[in-house]
C-alpha cells in the first residue's frame, strides 16, 4: 500500500490527428468544459497524420481557460532542450501556468532517424534524457547566477543565458517501464506517467514499478512523494460491471480509488475522442472517486478505530 | 518595377509579455494583413515565437502569422515542416513561413550571434555553411509540405539527412516561404527557391533594395523562374510627427511620399510596420495605409490584381485542352488545377482516384450554370458533376477533363416547421444534415454512412436505415431546383415540369445539376442501434435465415448485413447492422430478437441513440480514393435458398472482399412504381458485392443472373449497355430516353449511368 497524498487529477488523452483538423482542439475544449484537471496529446512527429504536438498544445492551450496541458509524451530526441525549455516556458507564461511537461526518451528510432534525428541505443537514452532534463530546468532556473552550462554527452549547452521562469512549479512527467529509467525519474522528475495497456501484469505492475521509483528517490535524497505518479487509462461506460473500467461510472470510481490507495496514482488521464465519455468522466467518475479517496484517507488519518 | 503582389500590411512585434498578444489581435481589429515576431530562441526575455505565433493564431482570426524570421539552426527542419502544415492547418490557413539562416555577421540579427546559437546546443556555421543548410532546410520544408506527392521524402544534404519520410500534412493553403537576409548568396537562394524575400529597410544602404532585387529577378530567371513570384516584404520603421523631418519621420502623407516608390519603383509588395506603439499602429493602418493603395493604384498602368497568382510551376501542371484562362472571374478564384495546393484534396473521391484538370467550385445557382457553360465549351473532356464524392456509379471524378464540384452549396434551411419542409443544398453531407434536423425531433431517412454527399443520392434512391418505415430518400423530395443542360435553371415538382420531376427521382444524373433539394422529413425521436456479430458457420442458412427475419421484422425495423469471405480455417462472421425507429428499449429488444436467435453472436451492441448519432459515426476525412472501385449491384424479391446457396459460393469464390444484403420493401414497396423513375419498388434486397478482379467478379456475378430483377445503379460499376435495362424497366426506359432528348439532347450529363437521348421525337417543352 503506497498513497503518496497528491490531490486527484482526471485528464484525458486526445488523439492529436489532422482531420479534421479542429478535432483535438475541440476535444481540449471540451475537457475544459467538463471541468477535467488535464488533456494530453502523444507526440510522433514522424507521424504525418498527427498534428506537431507542441504547435497543438500552444493552440488548445489559448483556446481553453482553465485545464492544464501536457504532451503524452514529447518526444525528447526531435526536440532541441534548450530549445524546447523557453517554448515551455513561454507557453506555461501565456496559459497562466497551464503548462506540464510530459517527456520522454523516443522509442521509433528508425522514424527518429529517418527525421533526421539521432539514434540512441535505450542506455543512450537514458542518459539523453537525463541531460535534457538538467537543460530544462537549468534555463528555468533563472534566478541562479551565471550563464548555463552543461557539458552533457549528448547535449552541450554552453554560456546561454538563464530564464524565462515558468509562470508556475511546471511538472516534468516522464513515461517510462524500465528500471534504469524508472531510476531517473526517482532522481529526476516530477512525475511517472505509464501507460496501464503497457503493462503486462497488468495493475500489480505498478506496486514493483513504484518501488524503483521510490528507492531511487529516497537515495537520491527526495521524498517518493516528490514523485507524482499518472497512468494512461482506457475504459468504456457500460450499464453492468464486466471488467476493471469496464462498467458504470460507480464502478469506474471504486475501479480508480483503488488505485490510488493501493499504487498512489493520482494521475487518471483516460484515452478517448468522444465528447460524451469526457463528460461523464468529469462529472460522474472524477467526483465519486475523489469521494471515495478522501474518505478512506480520513479514516487512514483517524488512525484505527 | 513592380511586381504585381496584392499590396498587404503587417505589423512586426516584439514577442513578449501578454503585450504581443494584445498588439497582434490589435493588429488583425485595424485590418493589417499579418503579424510577424522576431525569433531570437538565444534570448530570455523574449517569447519562443513558435509557441507566440500558435498561441497568436487561437486568439485572431484573420490575420496571417509569420515569424521575421525563423531561425533555422536551433529548428529541425523536417519538424519544424509538420508544424507549419499544423499550424496552417489549425489557423485556417493563415501561416507564412519565414526562414533565416541564423545569425548574419552585420546586424540583421543584432543580438544574435553564432556565438549565442551554440551557446543554446546549436551548431556553429560558416557564412557558406549557414547558407547552404538553410537551403537545405527549404528543399526539406518543400518535400514534406508536398503532401499530393505519393513518394517518401528522401534527403541526403551535407546538413540535414531525411530517410524516406512519409511527406504531409498538407496545409490548409499554399504557405509561402520567404526568406530573411541580405548577403548575396542569400539573395540568389531565394531568386532559385523562396517565394519572398524579408528585409529590414533600416539595415539598408541607399539603392540596396533595388540591388537586392536585381540578384534575386536574375537568380530566378536563371532559374527559369518568374521573378514575378517572389514577394518583397520590407520592414520599415518610423515616426509620426506634424512636420517632416527626415524619412518616414513626419505627418501620414509624408509617409506615403516615402514609400510609394518602393512599392511602385522597388517592388514592395508588402510593408511591415515594426512598431509596439498601438496609437501608431493605428494611425498607419487609417491614414497611411488607404492613402498609400491609392497612391499605389494611380502611379502604375494597371490595378494590381486580387486572385490568386500561379507560379511557372503550378502552371506546368495544367493539362492540354482546357482552357484556363478563359475562366469567367467568380469560378476562377476557387478553381483548383493540378499545381495547386487543394488538389490533393479534390482529385480523387471516396472510391475512386482521379487526376481531373480542373475542379471547379461554384458556390451559388449562377455559378453552377457558369461552371457548366464553361464545361460545355469543352464537349470532348469528361465532364463529372460532384457533390459529396462518395460516387460509385458515378464518376465524380476523371482524368483530365472538368469536374463541377458543388461542397460549397451545402446549407440545410427549415422553410416551414407546420410542415417539416427543409431545403438542403446537394453538397450537404447526410451526418450535417442528421445533425440539423435532430433539433427538432426530426429525421430524413438517407443510407448507412453519414459522411454520402446529398446530391448523388437524393437524386438516385437513398436506400437507408429508416428505409422500411419511412421510404426512399426521394420518397419525401418535393420540389428541386435544378440547372439544365441549356443552363436555364428551372424548379421541378408534382406541378412544376413534373415530367423532370419524375426523372429526377431516380435518374436525376442524366437531367442537370440539382442546386437545391426541397423534403418533407419525418417526426424521429432517437432509435435503437444494434451492431450485432454473428458466427456464420452454415453461410446459405445463415443468409436464408436472417432474410426470412429482415422481410418479415415489423415496419419499423431495417437490417442490413455484411459479410467478407471467411478467413482460412475459421468460420465466416457477419455484421449486422440495424436500426428500429423506437425510443423504448422493450420495442427496440423485441423487435431484435428474432436477428438474435439466427446464429450465435461474438459481438452485441445495443443502444438508443438519436439517428443523428448513427449518422455521425462517419469521420470527416478528405478523400484518398485510389484506383477504380468494381462493385456488383442486384435486387432481389427474396432471400431463396438457391439465392443464399450461391451467394455461399460468391463468397468463398475468392473473388469477393465484401458482400452486402440491404432490406428494403415496406414502405418503398407502398409507392406505385410508375411515380418515379426508381421503379424497383418490389425488390426486397439490394445486393452489392465488391471485388478487385473486374473480369472475375462480372463472370461470377453475370452468372447469378437468374436470381435477380434489377439492379440499384449507385452500387454498380458494369459499364456494359445491358446494365440501364437491369436498373430500369422498359417502360420506364423508355420515358426516360424521350425526356433525355427533351432535357439533354446534346448528352452533357453522362458521368453517372447514361441514358442515351431519343432525339427529337417529343415536342420541345
Ligand atoms: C460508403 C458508402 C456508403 C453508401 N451507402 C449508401 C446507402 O446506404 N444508401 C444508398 O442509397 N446509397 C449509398 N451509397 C451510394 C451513394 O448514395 C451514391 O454513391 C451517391 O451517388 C453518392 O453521392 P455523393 O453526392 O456523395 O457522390 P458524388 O460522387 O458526389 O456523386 C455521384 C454522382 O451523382 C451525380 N450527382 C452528384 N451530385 C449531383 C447533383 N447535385 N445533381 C445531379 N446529379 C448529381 C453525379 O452523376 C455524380 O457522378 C453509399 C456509397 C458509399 C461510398
Amino acid at each position: 500500500m503506497s498513497d503518496y497524498g497528491h490531490d486527484l487529477l482526471f485528464g484525458t488523452f486526445v488523439t492529436p490527428t489532422n482531420q479534421p483538423a479542429a478535432h483535438a482542439v475541440d476535444l481540449a475544449v471540451a475537457s475544459d468544459r467538463a471541468g477535467l484537471d488535464l488533456v494530453t496529446f502523444q507526440d510522433h512527429p514522424y507521424q504525418p497524420r498527427f498534428h506537431d504536438t507542441w504547435t497543438l498544445l500552444s493552440y488548445a492551450a489559448s483556446r481553453t481557460s482553465r485545464i492544464h496541458l501536457s504532451a503524452n509524451v514529447l518526444n525528447l530526441p526531435l526536440r532541441q532542450p534548450a530549445v524546447l525549455a523557453r517554448s515551455a516556458a513561454s507557453l506555461d507564461l501565456l496559459s497562466g501556468g497551464r503548462l506540464e511537461l510530459g517527456l520522454g526518451a523516443g522509442g521509433f528510432w528508425d522514424a527518429i532517424e529517418a527525421m533526421g534525428g539521432r539514434r540512441l541505443s535505450a542506455g543512450q537514452a537514458v542518459e539523453a534524457l537525463e541531460e535534457g532534463i538538467t537543460v530544462i530546468r537549468e534555463i528555468w532556473a533563472a534566478d541562479k547566477p551565471g550563464p548555463v552550462r552543461v557539458a552533457g554527452k549528448y547535449y552541450r549547452v554552453h554560456g546561454a543565458k538563464r530564464g524565462p521562469k515558468p509562470a508556475h512549479d511546471v511538472g516534468i512527467w516522464v513515461g517510462a517501464y524500465k528500471p534504469r529509467m524508472l531510476r531517473l525519474i526517482g532522481r529526476a522528475a516530477d512525475g511517472w506517467l505509464p501507460s496501464l495497456g503497457y503493462l503486462p501484469g497488468g495493475v500489480e505492475d505498478l506496486a514493483e514499478l513504484n518501488a524503483h521509483i521510490d528507492g531511487a528517490a529516497v537515495a537520491a535524497g527526495r521524498e517518493p512523494g516528490a514523485v507524482r505518479r499518472l497512468l494512461n487509462v482506457s475504459g468504456r461506460f457500460a450499464p453492468t460491471g464486466r471488467a476493471f473500467l469496464d462498467g458504470p461510472a460507480e464502478q469506474w470510481a471504486e475501479d480508480l480509488a483503488g488505485l490510488t490507495l493501493e499504487y498512489g496514482i493520482t494521475g487518471f488521464i483516460l484515452g478517448t475522442d468522444d465528447e460524451y465519455t469526457i463528460e461523464a468522466f468529469a462529472a460522474e467518475v472524477a467526483p465519486a472517486t475523489r469521494e471515495l479517496v478522501a474518505a478512506e484517507r480520513g479514516a487512514v488519518a483517524a488512525g484505527p478505530a | 518595377m513592380n511586381y504585381g503582389h496584392p499590396l498587404e500590411f503587417g505589423t512586426f512585434i516584439t514577442p513578449t509579455g501578454e503585450d504581443a498578444v494584445t498588439l497582434a489581435r490589435r493588429s488583425e481589429e485595424l485590418g493589417y494583413d499579418l503579424v510577424t515576431f522576431q525569433d531570437r530562441p538565444f534570448q530570455p526575455d523574449l517569447h519562443d515565437t513558435w509557441t507566440l505565433m500558435s498561441w497568436v493564431a487561437g486568439r485572431t482570426e484573420r490575420i496571417h502569422i509569420a515569424a521575421n524570421v525563423l531561425s533555422v539552426p536551433l529548428r529541425q527542419p523536417a519538424v519544424l515542416a509538420r508544424a507549419a502544415a499544423s499550424l496552417d492547418l489549425l489557423s485556417g490557413g493563415r501561416l507564412d513561413l519565414a526562414l533565416g539562416a541564423g545569425a548574419e555577421p552585420d546586424g540583421t540579427a543584432p543580438d544574435g550571434s553564432w556565438d549565442a546559437i551554440e551557446a543554446m546546443g546549436g551548431p556553429r556555421l560558416d557564412p557558406d555553411g549557414a547558407v547552404d543548410a538553410l537551403a537545405e532546410a527549404v528543399d526539406v520544408v518543400r518535400g514534406m509540405l508536398d503532401a499530393g506527392e505519393p513518394t517518401p521524402l528522401c534527403f541526403a544534404g551535407e546538413h540535414y539527412r531525411i530517410d524516406a519520410v512519409g511527406r504531409g500534412p498538407l496545409p490548409r493553403h499554399q504557405v509561402p516561404i520567404w526568406l530573411g537576409g541580405r548577403e548575396r548568396r542569400v539573395l540568389r537562394l531565394i531568386g532559385r527557391k523562396a517565394d519572398g524575400w524579408v528585409v529590414t529597410l533600416g539595415h539598408l544602404g541607399p539603392g540596396d533594395l533595388r540591388a537586392g532585387n536585381k540578384i534575386i529577378d536574375e537568380a530566378a530567371a536563371a532559374a527559369g523562374r518568374d521573378p514575378a513570384e517572389i514577394r518583397r516584404l520590407v520592414n520599415i520603421a518610423g515616426t509620426f510627427g506634424d512636420e517632416r523631418r527626415g524619412f518616414l519621420q513626419g505627418p501620414p502623407r509624408a509617409w506615403v511620399d516615402d514609400l510609394l516608390p518602393l512599392a511602385v519603383e522597388d517592388g514592395a509588395g508588402t510593408f511591415v510596420l515594426i512598431c509596439d506603439d498601438p496609437e501608431a499602429l493605428e494611425r498607419f493602418a487609417r491614414e497611411v495605409v488607404p492613402a498609400l493603395r491609392a497612391a499605389v493604384d494611380a502611379a502604375l498602368p494597371a490595378p494590381l490584381p486580387t486572385g490568386p497568382v500561379r507560379g511557372a510551376a503550378a502552371r506546368a501542371k495544367r493539362r492540354t485542352g482546357i482552357d484556363y484562362d478563359g475562366l469567367p472571374r467568380s469560378l476562377a478564384r476557387t478553381a483548383v488545377e493540378p499545381g495547386d495546393i487543394d488538389y490533393p484534396r479534390v482529385r480523387a473521391n471516396y472510391m475512386r482516384g482521379g487526376s481531373p484538370g480542373v475542379v471547379l467550385r461554384p458556390g451559388s445557382t449562377a455559378e453552377v450554370a457558369e461552371a457548366l457553360a464553361f464545361a460545355r465549351r469543352h464537349p470532348d473532356l469528361p465532364m463529372g458533376v460532384r457533390s459529396g464524392g462518395h460516387g460509385i456509379s458515378g464518376r465524380s471524378t476523371n482524368d483530365g477533363g472538368i469536374v463541377i464540384d458543388l461542397g460549397a452549396l451545402d446549407a440545410v434551411e427549415v422553410l416551414d416547421e407546420a410542415t417539416r419542409r427543409v431545403r438542403i443544398g446537394p453538397g450537404a453531407r447526410w451526418k450535417r444534415v442528421a445533425a440539423a434536423l435532430s433539433p427538432y425531433g426530426w429525421a430524413l431517412t438517407s443510407g448507412d454512412y453519414g459522411g454520402v454527399g446529398v446530391g448523388g443520392l437524393a437524386t438516385a434512391g437513398g436506400i437507408g436505415f429508416l428505409g422500411r418505415k419511412h421510404g426512399l430518400t426521394i420518397d419525401h423530395l418535393r420540389a428541386v431546383e435544378m440547372v439544365l443542360a441549356d443552363g436555364s435553371v428551372v424548379r421541378a415538382s408534382d406541378t412544376e415540369n413534373p415530367d423532370l420531376f419524375w426523372a429526377v427521382r431516380g435518374a436525376g444524373a442524366n437531367f442537370g445539376i440539382v442546386t437545391s433539394f426541397e423534403f418533407e422529413v419525418d417526426e424521429v425521436g432517437a432509435v435503437g442501434w444494434a451492431q450485432l456479430g454473428f458466427v456464420a458457420s452454415d453461410m446459405a442458412g445463415f443468409l436464408r435465415r436472417f432474410g426470412e427475419v429482415a422481410s418479415t421484422a415489423p415496419r419499423d425495423t431495417t437490417a442490413f448485413l455484411v459479410m467478407g469471405p471467411p478467413r482460412r480455417g475459421q468460420p465466416a462472421v457477419a455484421q449486422l447492422y440495424g436500426m428500429v425507429d423506437s425510443a423504448d428499449p422493450d420495442t427496440v429488444i423485441a423487435q431484435l430478437q428474432p436477428f438474435a436467435q439466427i446464429a450465435p453472436m461474438f459481438q452485441q451492441e445495443v443502444v438508443i441513440a438519436p439517428y443523428a448519432e448513427v449518422m455521425g459515426m462517419a469521420p470527416d476525412a478528405e478523400h484518398q480514393g485510389r484506383g477504380e472501385p468494381v462493385s456488383r449491384s442486384a435486387f432481389v424479391r427474396e432471400v431463396t435458398p438457391a439465392f443464399a446457396q450461391a451467394a455461399e459460393r460468391l463468397l468463398t469464390s475468392g473473388v469477393v472482399y465484401f458482400f452486402q444484403l440491404r432490406t428494403v420493401g415496406g414502405a418503398v414497396a407502398d409507392v406505385d412504381p410508375d411515380a418515379t423513375a426508381y421503379a424497383h419498388r418490389d425488390a426486397g434486397f439490394s445486393v452489392i458485392a465488391m471485388g478487385v478482379d473486374r473480369e472475375r467478379l462480372d463472370r461470377l456475378w453475370d452468372g447469378l443472373s437468374e436470381h435477380f430483377d434489377g439492379l440499384y445503379l449507385s452500387f454498380e460499376t458494369d459499364q456494359r449497355p445491358e446494365r440501364l435495362a437491369d436498373a430500369f424497366p422498359p417502360a420506364t426506359l423508355r420515358r426516360l430516353r424521350e425526356l433525355k432528348g427533351r432535357y439533354d439532347p446534346d448528352n452533357v450529363f453522362r458521368d453517372n449511368f447514361n441514358i442515351r437521348p431519343i432525339p427529337g421525337t417529343e415536342e420541345k417543352p
